[in-house]
């Protein structure tokens, strides 16, 4: 029993930390929680699911397609909102509220284009098979989704460490300041933060639609919550504990529901959070260092 | 007066409801006012809104006494975790106020006493129109009087620097907690009232979506002064019905105005001196 | 104000008109047309909108046509409350259908009882919804008088020795159907192995079927709404459990099987109505509803149509005089006798037995048909 546990809990964490992954990096990029990334996960979900229903396309070309809808999305957002709010130097909250309205609106647009009732994908693009390892019931599903999941932020990862482009995020994400002042082009940087936090976003909510094959307007707002949990977990803006945070967030959620009972485990969870947040504000992965938030 | 009488039966409801929000986003305005981001207010207006009807319903309380239990009960709940929670500034006091809402949130979910996710229904229609003017009357002159006084001074002060207002001998932790509480008890008034005039609450009015709610009402209309609270509150509470009309682009209307205040009015509708200076160019037209 | 003086004016002499000659019969719809019920709410509006249009189609009500007022009351309680009051106070309808939940049910019932209208509820099912009040109706079953029925015929069909029982706790739905179920399992003595539980907008439950599984039940009792009965199905059976489930009202939907396909196999269901019901009046309004509507409808679609026919048979016996209070109270005392044999079967009121013995509103009295599912579809189950 406890291998199969552990496996539904390495699926649901790896897509909780790639959700989470895009909605940290906005707050580490841009400073902005942005209350809009539930709705863009599910404008990615209902994008995959158009291009395979109607324009019967294969799945790998509706998950990049996916990845591009939902990115869109969010440079849309970044150019026309985010931008002039950094322009005036507008208070934390108002980007907060400015995707909380936003969020409103995808999730009313979707209702509208595509209805209130659940969507699923067609059973017969999904990828088959099933086999047992020992006791344990894997999908082959299951497989494809934690690794997706772990190529994307492997990939992200890298490109944050390694390349010119993410010195130049990190630089952005001490001081975008300092980082203007070293000639680094802050605003093209922003967008392509937003573009790709947005993609993340979106990829997951196909991966979270192919899983457990649900997808109604409002999909994005329980992800949401947790994506808000798993950033405190990890500490706010940091990449590496979002990775950890959503991972130990499926987990805790998976083990507690064994082991405890399912019917306290929401509490426990937050209860957790709100404990965490008293006694290491910075997370409980995170580093010590604190953005002035 | 019968157009009254036909409007009154119409939409006592919804002016009810503004009063309430208007209360409410008073509440947040006072935890901003003294630089705190506080997303606990739906939960201390659940505290307050479940305290209150469990006492009508099993004790048969009288309705002042009730009010006084659904605002005190918040307060004191504030008092006990401000000291810790309290320390926390910004979006991290935000999320660990966060997480107490769902903490506060799910208990009500489990416990027997509230009736758990099926609600708690067959509350008696007590609160009246002029139970809600009267204390959004008394909370308006309070807090003016508040904000005129040393303590909304040593408020201010925090808000635009708190290190600063430590050195200048002002107990920051004992203000903060101050706004804190006094938040929580208007928010559980705000709870009381609406509890006596829906006949029914349940755990999912007091989430998420509506400590957000509650603070974009205070946002929306503006926080420099004490009407914009009100006048987002009262917005956000009518829009929807003055929308009814759009049907299904009723809640894309919604964002989109949300959006488009933050975009355009950056301090909130209500702000005093873009206001007057309107009207002063406006009346400099005219000359 | 002007404006309001004349729209009454206009009202006054719209009703006066009503005398005179045949008039529109207004019927209120409030139900959550957007919000997080909105999949419930937009059903319901189809089945009265279908019911309306063949009612007219036909001539009306003696020669009454049905004008349907339909608002959207967001699932929210304060909405409820001012749509209510619309309906009632400015719009002058006769009665109201709706809203979608109990919980604004809760909310905003005791408002047309105070004004004493007709309030008809057709998709709530709650406990203490018809205590409300004698203006409180609803055709909808309640789930204690559905599922004793169908965990016995289950335990018959599966000679069931120890089952066990997943619900969501946050819905007053599932939760209030879970403690259904609890009673019924303690009256009928059979023992549970594990009682699960979610919360609303979990997709995964892969947690805590992993736990049934240990427990080996020999079948599965969900309290749960279809989309995620759907899911924890289609995660039991990819998790290697065998057991067949017992669901509650909240399976009673066509998708729920197209979906889970042959992973629902064997599921027992008690509902008052199913896709596949063969009378006739049912078939009819199937194909009449995918016409419309382009889908398949549920039981959410055909309870509303129901309901609207109840009503219309109500109606039917009754002369309105056009003074609107005299005439709500009419339906008031006409619409506990309706009878109606519709896609739901044979359909009468009952008086509700309330917690404080007052009288109360009139619940639905109809049997459940016990369904079996068989090749990925609900087939009528007959106790040989």
């Amino acid at each position: 029993m406890l291998e199969q546990q552990l496996l539904n809990a390495l699926t649901l964490g790896s897509v909780y930390a790639l959700f989470a992954l895009g909605f940290t990096l906005v707050f580490g990029v841009l400073a902005v929680i942005n209350l809009a990334h539930g709705a863009v996960f599910m404008v990615g979900s209902y994008a995959a699911l158009a291009m395979v229903s109607h324009l019967n396309a294969p799945l790998w070309v509706a998950m990049l397609g996916a990845m591009l809808g939902s990115g869109i999305v969010g440079l849309l957002v970044d150019v026309l909102i985010l931008k002039p709010l950094r322009a005036r130097n507008a208070p934390h909250l108002a980007p907060m509220i400015a995707t909380i309205g936003v969020g409103i609106m995808l999730t009313s647009s979707a209702q509208g284009l595509f209805g209130a009732e659940v969507l699923r994908f067609p059973e017969d693009i999904l990828p088959a098979g099933e086999f047992l390892v020992g006791d344990v019931h894997v999908r082959a599903l299951e497989i494809a989704i934690v690794a997706i999941a772990f190529l994307l932020m492997a990939v992200l990862f890298v490109t944050l460490k390694r390349t010119q482009l993410g010195r130049a995020l990190r630089a952005i994400a001490e001081s975008p300041k300092a980082a203007y002042l070293l000639g680094i082009n802050v605003e093209g940087l922003f967008h392509v933060t937003s573009f790709v936090t947005a993609a993340l976003g979106g990829i997951a909510g196909v991966l979270i639609g192919l899983n457990f094959n649900a997808i109604t307007p409002q999909m994005g707002q329980p992800m949401l919550h947790k994506g808000i949990a798993v950033i405190i977990l990890g500490g706010m803006g940091d990449i590496r504990g979002a990775l950890i945070g959503g991972l130990f967030l499926g987990f805790a959620e998976v083990i507690s529901k064994a082991y405890l009972s399912s019917q306290m485990g929401d509490a426990v969870a937050f209860g957790l959070l709100f404990l965490i947040l008293l006694v290491r504000p910075s997370g409980l992965f995170g580093r010590k260092l604190e953005r002035k938030a | 007066m019968e157009w009254f009488n036909d409007f009154w039966s119409t939409y006592s409801t919804l002016v009810f409801t503004v009063g309430v929000h208007a209360l409410l986003a008073l509440s947040i305005w006072l935890t901003l006012s003294c630089g705190l981001l506080s997303l606990a207010n739906a939960a201390f207006m659940g505290v307050g809104a479940y305290v209150a009807a469990l006492l009508t319903v099993n004790l048969e309380w009288s309705f002042p006494a009730v009010l006084l239990a659904g605002a005190v009960t918040p307060a004191l709940v504030a008092l006990l975790i401000g000291a810790p929670v309290l320390r926390l500034s910004g979006v991290y006091l935000a999320m660990a106020t966060l997480a107490f809402g769902e903490v506060v949130r799910i208990t009500i979910l489990n416990l027997e006493i509230t009736g758990g996710p099926e609600g708690l229904n067959g509350i008696p229609l007590i609160t009246e129109g002029w139970h809600i003017v009267l204390i959004l009357a008394v909370t308006i002159y309070s807090l003016a009087r508040l904000r005129r006084s040393k303590i909304g001074r040593a408020f201010e002060a925090i808000k635009e620097d708190e290190i600063a207002a430590r050195l200048m001998g002002i107990n920051v932790d004992r203000y903060k907690l101050l706004a804190f509480t006094l938040g929580a008890f208007i928010a559980g008034l705000a709870g009381a009232l609406n509890a006596h005039f829906t006949f029914f609450i349940s755990p999912r009015e007091y989430g998420f979506e509506n400590a957000v709610d509650i603070l974009t009402m205070a946002v929306l209309g503006g926080t420099t002064t004490l009407i914009g609270p009100m006048l987002g509150g009262t917005i956000l509470t009518l829009l929807p019905e003055l929308l009814r009309s759009l049907h299904d682009f009723r809640s894309l209307v919604n964002g989109a105005v949300l959006i488009l205040v933050v975009l355009f009015l950056p301090k909130g509708i209500w702000e005093p001196r873009r206001i007057r200076a309107f009207f002063g160019r406006n009346k400099g037209d005219q000359a | 104000m002007q404006r309001v003086s004349k729209t009454l004016a206009l009202i006054g002499a719209l009703s006066c008109a009503g005398l005179a000659q045949a008039a529109d019969i207004k019927l209120g719809v409030a139900e959550a047309l957007t919000g997080g019920a909105a999949q419930y709410g937009v059903a319901i509006r189809n089945g009265f909108q279908l019911a309306a249009e063949e009612i007219n189609a036909k001539g009306g009500i003696n020669g009454n046509k049905i004008q349907l007022i339909i608002e959207d009351e967001q699932a929210k309680k304060e909405e409820g409350i001012n749509v209510f009051k619309k309906l009632i106070f400015q719009d002058k309808v006769l009665m109201v259908f709706g809203p979608t939940l109990s919980n604004s049910m809760f909310a905003a019932a005791p408002v047309a009882n105070a004004a004493k209208t007709v309030v008809f509820g057709t998709s709530n099912t709650a406990n203490g919804i018809t205590d409300i009040g004698p203006y409180v109706f609803r055709n909808s079953v309640m789930e204690s008088d559905v599922l004793p029925v169908t965990v016995a015929t289950a335990t018959k069909h599966y000679k069931l020795k120890q089952v066990a029982v997943i619900y969501g706790n946050d819905d007053a739905f599932t939760k209030s159907g879970y403690d259904v179920f609890k009673k019924v399992l303690e009256d009928q003595k059979l023992p549970v192995t594990n009682t699960e539980t979610y919360v609303k907008g979990d997709v995964d439950f892969k947690a805590q079927l992993t736990k049934i599984k240990g427990g080996n039940p020999d079948a599965i009792i969900c309290s749960c709404l279809a989309e995620e009965a759907a899911n924890i199905m289609l995660q039991a059976r990819g998790l290697g459990i065998k057991a067949p489930f017992i669901g509650g009202n909240g399976f009673n939907s066509p998708k729920l099987f197209e979906i889970s396909k042959l992973a629902g196999e064997g599921t027992f269901v008690g509902s008052p109505w199913a896709n596949t019901n063969p009378a006739p009046v049912n078939k009819a309004f199937v194909a009449a509803y995918d016409k419309k509507f382009g889908g398949e409808p549920n039981q959410f679609a055909a309870q509303a149509y129901d309901a609207l026919h109840i009503v219309a048979a109500a109606l039917k016996d009754v002369k309105l005089s056009g003074d609107l209070n005299a005439d709500r109270e009419t339906l008031k005392n006409t619409l506990p006798k309706a009878t109606l044999n519709g896609v739901t079967g044979a359909f009468k009121f009952r008086p509700a037995v309330t917690k404080t013995g007052k009288p109360g509103g009139w619940d639905a009295d109809q049997k459940p048909f016990i369904y079996l599912v068989k090749g990925g579809k609900f087939t009528l189950y007959e106790t040989k």
